[in-house]
């Protein structure tokens, strides 16, 4: 299973990738929201893994493009420490799958993402 | 032939009064160019002027078709004119004796007919003349003549006016100065007044708490009073001058609402006489927390609810505080104090919130006071863009209430731990004042609190005491002779890299200090005169701070460990990560917060947040959340150097724990 990941801050980024790819799934990383909608325009990802606030293009921008311009309908979770409640109202609308608020628990993260790929723990 | 020269009798004063008016050689102007005109129409001439004799010449202010701006006054026909009270007139200059032969009338400005009135100035000089002139034998009818008189008059008042307006400009300046000199002598004695109330206020407090019998605490107890009422009165003044001059600044701090109105309540509690009721009344879902100035709005209720509680002598006194409307961002709040006292006259209602008027003259020496209290009130809440109203019946009592609208608070306001004073061990305090009684006070107050105390003179002396023995907390005036509060303050940050807590006291209270106080780096503020509480809670709040600084932070790796599947390796990534970036980014984000850079520190406060997650550092991300939401409202309050403090000594003790891993 491949996933795209975008979150500028580096420490939280690796540890991500590490702990999912200690999971078993591939992990292509990026620290800005322009790369990452590039990578996803030319490959197949599973899953789309976003933080909100990125320099470039911010993960709701990723989303919406990812569903009104690609049409594509691969689960997207957006991840933001916004506690605002609107956010997360928003994200939803625009056609995120999931909305995890940071601080992220791993094993949060981990049953999510199963939810949506429908894998059996 | 011989020129004539006749010189008024009263030369000397008649000069004198024509220098007054600082005509001479002055530029041309309407209002006089518009007067000879008028003169040469309607005396149908083709030669008219306004003009003024000094010592040697006629000076043409204003002139038609003579096209010189000054004549010899030997020459001029006008030295006749001014020796007479009464228009001159001469019809025909070649039947005139004293005329026929002169240069003037057989060539030159070819004069053969003259009229002219002297121009009299209220005194009773003629400074000059406005005539009119033909090449033509005339005679002026009787309307003529009268016009003639009539535009001499409008020329001497306009003169008038201009000194009187030249005259009006000087005054006004000297006013103005003089308000400006009454406002900063207003406030300098205040400040140089609170001084030693400063001393007065806090030796017989201590004076107080010493053995005494009983009429010695009914005199100390008078003592307390006066010297407390005193100080309403130079407070009174000293912000009254502060509004006058805008330099009274409305803070905006979250704060506990219902804690201020019971504090308020409670304070007030203890002056109501028995035949009074006394109510509080709290609307159920007022909000507990709002945004705005909590010590403004004391100030104001204090004073209202003071009034209401002098003038009622039975019936209630009721406080009560309504929610009238609530925005996604806003409260809109009504505070009202009602009672049932004497009342004010309905044509005594609109000047009341004037200044030193009572409704009755003789209120003040029945019930006392400044007669500031309502004005200052009425500022404090138009300065908060509101408006205070009152409704009155003669008899039957009073209603002030404003409508104040309050920011929702938006940030959690970590709680200080309460610490009792042995907690705090055996402080050594460092106190830096020049003023010996202020010196005086301030050990025995410290003494009081069973903690040790030296005392340097200057800044200067502070730091040298500072680099040979080491203390836990070091008291600062603002205003000492060498080195004062603030440069002391940057050196020891900034030189001596020293976070040892500093507090701040000073008289002044003057806007922008107590920022200026933050930004420098020091840790609490205590406005002079201060009550022993205050300062003891102020040390209490810093020292606390500083002990859970101290307090040995425990790391939990817990997220880390789930993050890493238990590779010690990425495990050590992650902390040298930590360790190489975190620092350095908290440097960034105070030099951004230094250079008033919102939308970058909002960003790096954000974006750091993450970091300290991974590392579960719940208390700095809690600081660093404060910080972003000060930034995204793009107005830094000294919450945020607070908070950046708080964050740094964290991350400086994160990063000791890390490296020792």
């Amino acid at each position: 299973m491949r996933i795209v990941l975008a979150e500028d801050n580096d420490i939280l980024r690796k540890s991500l990738s590490f702990f999912l790819e200690s999971k078993g799934f591939t992990v292509d990383q990026f620290s800005d929201g322009k790369d990452a909608l590039e990578a996803i325009e030319k490959n197949n990802y599973d899953l789309v893994l976003t933080d909100i606030n990125m320099p470039g293009i911010s993960g709701m921008e990723i989303t919406q493009h990812v569903r009104e311009t690609i049409n594509s309908d691969v689960p997207i979770i957006i991840l933001t420490s916004s506690g605002v409640e609107q956010t997360e109202l928003d994200s939803f609308d625009i056609g995120a799958n999931e909305f995890i608020a940071k601080p992220i628990s791993p094993a949060v993260l981990l049953v999510r993402i199963n939810k949506l790929l429908k894998i059996k723990a | 032939m011989s020129i004539e020269n006749p010189v008024p009798d009263n030369e000397f004063e008649r000069l004198a009064a024509l220098k007054r008016y600082n005509i001479l050689d002055t530029l041309p102007d309407h209002a006089f160019d518009d007067a000879t005109k008028l003169v040469s129409y309607i005396c149908g001439v083709p030669i008219a002027h306004i003009s003024f004799i000094d010592e040697s010449r006629q000076w043409f202010k204003s002139e038609i078709g003579i096209g010189v701006s000054e004549v010899p006054r030997e020459i001029s026909f006008c030295k006749y004119t001014i020796l007479e009270s009464e228009m001159v007139e001469i019809n025909d200059t070649f039947l005139n004796e004293r005329l026929k032969d002169d240069p003037n009338v057989t060539g030159g400005f070819k004069v053969r007919f003259y009229a002219g009135v002297p121009l009299t100035t209220p005194d009773g000089f003629n400074i000059g003349t406005i005539c009119a002139i033909d090449h033509v034998t005339k005679t002026l009818d009787e309307n003529q003549r009268n016009a003639l008189s009539i535009i001499a008059k409008h020329v001497i008042n306009q003169l008038e006016i201009q000194t009187k307006n030249i005259e009006l400009a000087a005054q006004k300046k000297i006013a103005e100065r003089a308000v400006f000199a009454k406002d900063s002598f207003l406030a300098n004695m205040s400040h140089e007044i609170r001084t030693p109330l400063n001393a007065i206020i806090g030796f017989t407090d201590l004076l107080a708490q010493t053995e005494l019998d009983e009429t010695q605490r009914d005199y100390i107890d008078s003592v307390q009073i006066a010297g407390e009422n005193l100080l309403l009165i130079v407070n009174d003044i000293l912000d009254l001058s502060k509004i006058e001059s805008g330099n009274l600044a409305i803070d905006s701090e979250p704060f506990n609402l219902k804690k201020t109105l019971k504090h308020v309540y409670n304070l007030l509690k203890v002056k109501v006489p028995k035949e009074v009721e006394f109510n509080l009344f709290l609307d159920a879902d007022m909000p507990e927390t709002v945004v705005g100035d909590q010590v403004r709005l004391n100030q104001i209720l204090v004073n209202l609810i003071g009034n209401a509680l002098k003038f009622t002598h039975d019936g209630e006194v009721t406080v009560s505080v309504k929610k009238v409307e609530e925005t996604e961002d806003h409260y809109s709040l009504r505070f009202s104090v009602k009672d049932t006292g004497i009342g004010i006259p309905e044509d005594k209602l609109k000047t009341i919130f004037e200044r030193f008027t009572q409704a009755e003259e003789s209120t003040t020496r029945r019930f006392g006071g400044t007669g500031l209290g309502l004005n200052i009130v009425k500022q404090l809440v138009e300065l908060q863009n509101a408006q205070i109203q009152v409704k009155s019946k003669e008899g039957r009592g009073s209603e002030f209430f404003f409508i104040l609208n309050y920011k929702k608070a938006s940030a959690i306001v970590a709680p200080v731990k309460p610490l009792s004073k042995n907690e705090l061990g055996n402080l050594k305090i460092l106190l830096c004042e020049d003023n010996i009684l202020n010196q005086k006070l301030v050990r025995s107050v410290i003494q009081n609190f069973g903690f040790e105390l030296d005392i340097a003179e200057n800044g200067e002396e502070g730091i040298e005491l500072l680099s040979q023995n080491k203390y836990d907390l070091i008291l600062m005036d603002l205003q000492m002779p060498v080195k004062d509060g603030y440069q002391t303050t940057e050196y020891i940050r900034n030189e001596m890299n020293l976070n040892i807590p500093i507090i701040a006291m000073t008289a002044h209270s003057l806007v922008g200090e107590q920022e200026r106080c933050y930004k420098v780096g020091m840790n609490a503020y205590v406005p002079k005169p201060f009550k022993q509480a205050v300062l003891l809670k102020t040390i209490k709040t810093v020292m606390s701070q500083d002990l859970e600084q101290e307090k040995k932070r425990i790391i939990d790796f817990s997220i880390l460990d789930e993050m890493a599947c238990d590779d010690p390796n990425f495990r050590k990534e992650m902390i040298n990560l930590f360790i190489e970036k975190i620092p350095a980014q908290t440097e960034q984000l105070a030099e951004a917060f230094k250079n008033n850079e919102h939308d970058t520190v909002k960003k790096m406060a954000h974006n750091m947040k993450s970091s300290l997650d991974i590392f579960m550092l719940s208390d700095l991300t809690n600081c660093l959340s404060i910080i972003e939401d000060e930034a995204a409202r793009g107005e830094f309050t000294s919450e945020t150097p607070d908070k950046l403090n708080i964050l740094k000594c964290g991350i400086e003790e994160t990063v000791k724990i890390l490296k020792e891993l």
